[in-house]
Parts: C-alpha cells; structure tokens; sequence
C-alpha cells in the first residue's frame, strides 16, 4: 500500500529486536498489524479484509 | 562467510534481472559496536549482520544500492526518514509512500523485503482495483505497523 499512495507508511517491525515496541502495541501474536494506533488484528488476511481494517482507521464504513 | 547462501543468491538474482528494471536504493542506519561499555545501553547486536545482509543483497543487482548511515552521526537524514532506532532502513525508489524496516529481516521476512525491493523500484504492485483506487482517493495519513518474529 505504502508503495501505491503517498499517503501510506509501512514499517515492519522485528518485535524481538524492539520489545520496548511489542511491549507497548501488545504484541502477543504475529504477524500484527496495527493501523494508526486505532485498528489491530493479528494474522495474515486477504486482502479484502485487511483494507476493511485500514478503512476503519481512517473512519470509512466496511471496516470490522 | 555469506548469509545468504550462494543457491538463494542465484535464485534472488535472476528475480532481480528479470523484476529489476529501475534504481532502488536501501538507505540502512546502525551504530557502530562501541569500544568502551557504557552501562545501561545495549550493544546493537542485530546491526552488523544486518549490514552484511544488505551489502549481500544490493550486490546481486545494478539497480540495488545501498547507503549505510551511522545513526549517531546522522541525525538529520534519520529524523527525516522517521528513524529512531537501529538496525533500520527504508527502501526508496519508485514508490509514493515509505517502506521501512526496523531490525534484521530474516526468516519469512526476507522474502516480504526482497519483493518489496522489486514493487518500490518499480512504483506498482499487485494488489486489487479495488483496493488501489481507495489508496488514490485516501485523504489522511496512514500508518501501518506490522510486528513479525524471526521464523
């Protein structure tokens, strides 16, 4: 996504390396996924369902 | 002696050649391992095998190049680039947005960053109609975390 708007910022995080960070979102599964602070889930999804995520952070309907 | 071994190297080659049309460039922050132990900091242990597997992956193409900053000595490029922490590093190329990586991407994250290498050089990925014409339209930032594990 982030390679597709400029809008859009991806970090993927080695939550072993930084557990300041997993510490802090509550990361007990991977792969999670949070979306502004706001939206989590964790696990792989379709994409479907993973943009349903990050149209909820950015307060549009079809989010879960 | 190499990480990557010399049948990946091969394999993430000719993916290169044959996905890899435009420059993409790594831009990798770490610390040096101090000589003098400073109590409560850590030494950086996932740095150095870090670098060494950017140097590994930025000589298997033309197009992939690597630009390796000590963060303590460049905090300006950092705090641009929104990096705190070490070892990290963002891919630019093609891409509209930023795509970062904080610590060391192996496991089944070193196939997510040498596809990324090849969508930010190109600009464009594969995901839907549906799901590109919502990021065209996005009116606000967003920010996505994903937390992964070494396996």
């Amino acid at each position: 996504m982030a390679v597709e708007s400029s809008r859009v910022t991806a970090d993927v995080i080695e939550a072993t390396e930084f557990p300041d960070l997993a510490h802090r979102y509550g990361v007990r599964g991977v792969p999670k996924i949070v979306v502004n602070e706001t939206t989590e889930f964790v696990g792989a999804l379709p994409e479907r369902e993973y943009l349903a995520y990050v149209r909820a952070a950015v307060g549009e309907n079809g989010g879960e | 002696m190499a990480i990557i071994s010399e049948k990946d190297q091969e394999t993430i080659r000719n993916h290169f050649d044959e996905n890899i049309t435009s420059d993409v460039e790594i831009i990798m922050f770490t610390e040096q391992p101090s000589p003098i132990i400073v109590p409560g900091r850590e030494q950086c242990e996932t740095c150095e095998p870090t670098r060494q597997l950017l140097e590994e992956v930025a000589a298997l193409s033309d197009h992939v190049k690597l630009t390796v900053h000590e963060l303590s000595k460049a905090r300006e490029e950092a705090f641009a680039l929104g990096i705190d922490r070490v070892p990290a590093f963002v891919i630019e190329g093609a891409s509209r947005g930023r795509v970062r990586f904080f610590g060391i991407p192996s496991g089944y994250e070193f196939s997510s960053f040498i596809s990324d290498l090849v969508d930010v050089s190109k600009g464009e990925t594969d995901l839907s109609e549906e799901t590109r014409q919502f990021l065209a339209t996005l009116e606000e930032d967003v920010h996505i975390k994903v937390f992964t594990t070494p396996t």
